[in-house]
């Protein structure tokens, strides 16, 4: 019978590569006919809790389905927020986003190199990531006073302004970056193993990238030049200069090339937005009036702003708003309908792993069995965004 | 005749086995294996939620858990820490239940972050399962996340623990 032929292997959800999924795999011999990924197992109804919080409630709460890169899905929620408000942040603050943004963009791609890194045996290469990573970390603590769950955004500005002597502490972690990226290539981008690996494996073609709604450095990798930072520019992109990262190939390595040059990138937008940063307040007026005149004096000393009370009490117009952010594993969505009352009507998030989960189906058949963590880790798949 | 004879060695195998157990239990020996347990926590790899951005960020150079004698290993069976990082749901509550039970004696819990105490942020959320209800949570670390400081701070606890309440079980051998 054609059907013995086959055997089916369970994968996880406890397995050596990080991730809390389980994948159902079909195999012909060492071939991987069918791959079925078994989501879920980290589903908390972050979207039904929503409608039971305040608007501001959320903004910590939308940042623990993508605990690695927590910046940019709350500038998602915060900018949706501000559309439903009909309010807008000041320059300064605008660009202070762009900045947070940036530094988590960074530490969320040495994230998922590290972890691509330990998946496909190369532990030198997660060890390096990882320290590395903690300087840029240590940099938006500086910032935001937290390490990874900043909720620095809310509505109508930025919670804190630039602390004293950051510029030189930016500066002193690019150039020992640049450095850094540069033992990179020679360990693990152009490590003879590491290609052999990834180069011409698990190949997504165009046309199919398109299909799918593949999003992120894994769609940019397939040879869609798509980046929400450039098609619908928000906070201070418009005003910056930096490339859209393409690469033609589609494969494992080229997923992996198009981060590392990100990473790059993002270093140039950092270093610009230092020098560009115009002075002024980091909160809307319209807010600022709201904090009592003691504390702001304080709070304008310190840089330190404190949320006024009246703010769980936000009530937006009736509506609906959408927004569009491009995080460190591609485009979020976030939609809010409002009915007029502190807590909302519904909300919506979708998130990059969740876009990306498909592609598994489709580029594993044909594989080895021993490709799966080496396509797994370059999809840079984050299992809590993908089930929320 | 044969029968008897096998029977005769299996129980006095297990006499010897319960004179060891109570040699081992005695002062000296007892300190010397707590010690090594103490020292030798292996925690499976079973990530369930997202602190386990700050698990990974512990083990790596900057916290260095393994100068503790703490690496996370691949098997279950190799393994005898279970780490509950973060939330449980419920599809997540039974392979963790499974993975404790594939562990060798003697195995410990250490349950991160807020949510396996009482829920944290997602207190409401129908699909969350407490760490307690179903399984022996030694150490817990509040926090949402913790700071890998405090993961470590949790490894020095369990060790203090180990060495002061002893380590092993041996409830299913006797």
């Amino acid at each position: 019978m054609s059907e013995d032929k086959f055997m089916q292997v369970l994968i996880g959800p406890q397995h050596p590569g990080s991730g809390h999924m389980r994948f159902i795999v079909k195999m012909d011999g060492d071939i991987i006919s069918e791959f079925e990924p078994d989501i879920g197992y980290v589903h908390r109804a972050v979207e039904k809790i929503a409608e039971s919080k305040r608007y501001i409630q959320i903004v910590p709460l939308v940042e623990r389905p993508i605990l690695a890169d927590t910046a940019n899905i709350n500038l998602g929620y915060i900018l949706a927020l501000e559309r439903l408000l009909g309010i807008d942040a000041p320059p300064r603050a605008q660009y202070l986003r762009t900045l947070l943004a940036e530094i988590n963009r960074i530490h969320s791609h040495l994230y998922g190199l590290g972890i691509h890194g330990i998946m496909i045996g190369s532990s030198t290469i997660f060890m390096w990531c990882f320290a590395d990573r903690e300087i840029w970390i240590e940099l938006a603590q500086e910032l935001t006073g937290a390490r990874i769950t900043y909720s620095y955004m809310i509505p109508g500005g930025v919670r804190r302004d630039l602390p004293n002597g950051f510029n030189e502490k930016l500066s002193k972690a690019i150039a020992y970056m640049e450095e850094r990226l540069k033992d990179y290539e020679k360990i693990f981008i152009n490590n003879p193993v590491v290609t052999a690996r990834l180069i011409d494996v698990g190949i997504i073609k165009k046309d199919d990238a398109i299909k799918l709604g593949i999003v992120g450095p894994n769609l940019r990798a397939s040879g869609v030049a798509y980046d929400v930072r450039k098609i619908e520019p928000y906070c201070a992109y418009p005003e910056i200069d930096f490339d859209i990262i393409v690469r033609k190939e589609g494969d494992a390595y080229s997923r992996v090339l198009v981060r590392f040059e990100e990473i790059k990138q993002s270093m140039k937008i950092v270093k610009q937005v230092v020098e560009k940063i115009p002075s002024g307040p980091i909160i809307n007026e319209s807010y600022l009036k709201l904090i009592p005149p003691k504390l702001r004096e304080k709070a304008e000393q310190t840089g330190i702003w404190k949320m006024p009370a009246i703010f769980i009490n936000l009530k937006p117009r009736k509506g609906e708003a959408i927004s569009r952010v491009e995080a460190g594993r591609g485009e979020v969505t976030h939609y809010i309908v409002s009915d007029g009352s502190p807590n909302p009507y519904r909300f919506r998030v979708v998130t990059p792993s969740f876009r990306n989960l498909i592609a598994f189906k489709y580029t594993m058949p044909g594989h080895r069995l021993a490709d799966i963590p080496a396509i797994y880790g370059s999809l840079d798949y984050f299992p809590p965004s993908a089930d929320r | 005749m044969v029968f008897s004879i096998t029977r005769s060695l299996k129980s006095f195998g297990k006499f010897l086995r319960r004179i060891l157990i109570r040699i081992i239990e005695k002062r000296p020996i007892r300190d010397i294996r707590d010690w090594g347990i103490s020292y030798s926590l292996w925690p499976a790899h079973f990530t369930t939620a997202c602190c386990g951005a700050e698990f990974a960020a512990a083990s790596a150079p900057r916290f260095d858990a393994e100068r503790f004698g703490f690496l996370p290993f691949t098997s279950a069976r190799q393994c005898n820490v279970v780490f509950i990082e973060g939330t449980l749901s419920r599809k997540m509550a039974k392979a963790a239940r499974m993975v404790f039970e594939q562990m060798p004696e003697p195995k410990f819990v250490i349950a991160m972050g807020a949510c396996p105490i009482d829920g944290g942020i997602f207190w409401n959320s129908y699909n969350i399962v407490l760490a307690h209800n179903i399984l022996p949570v030694d150490v817990y670390i509040p926090g949402c996340p913790p700071r890998p400081e405090a993961v470590a701070r949790s490894i020095m606890m369990l060790q203090d623990k180990i060495k002061k309440m002893g380590g092993a079980k041996y409830d299913e051998l006797k």
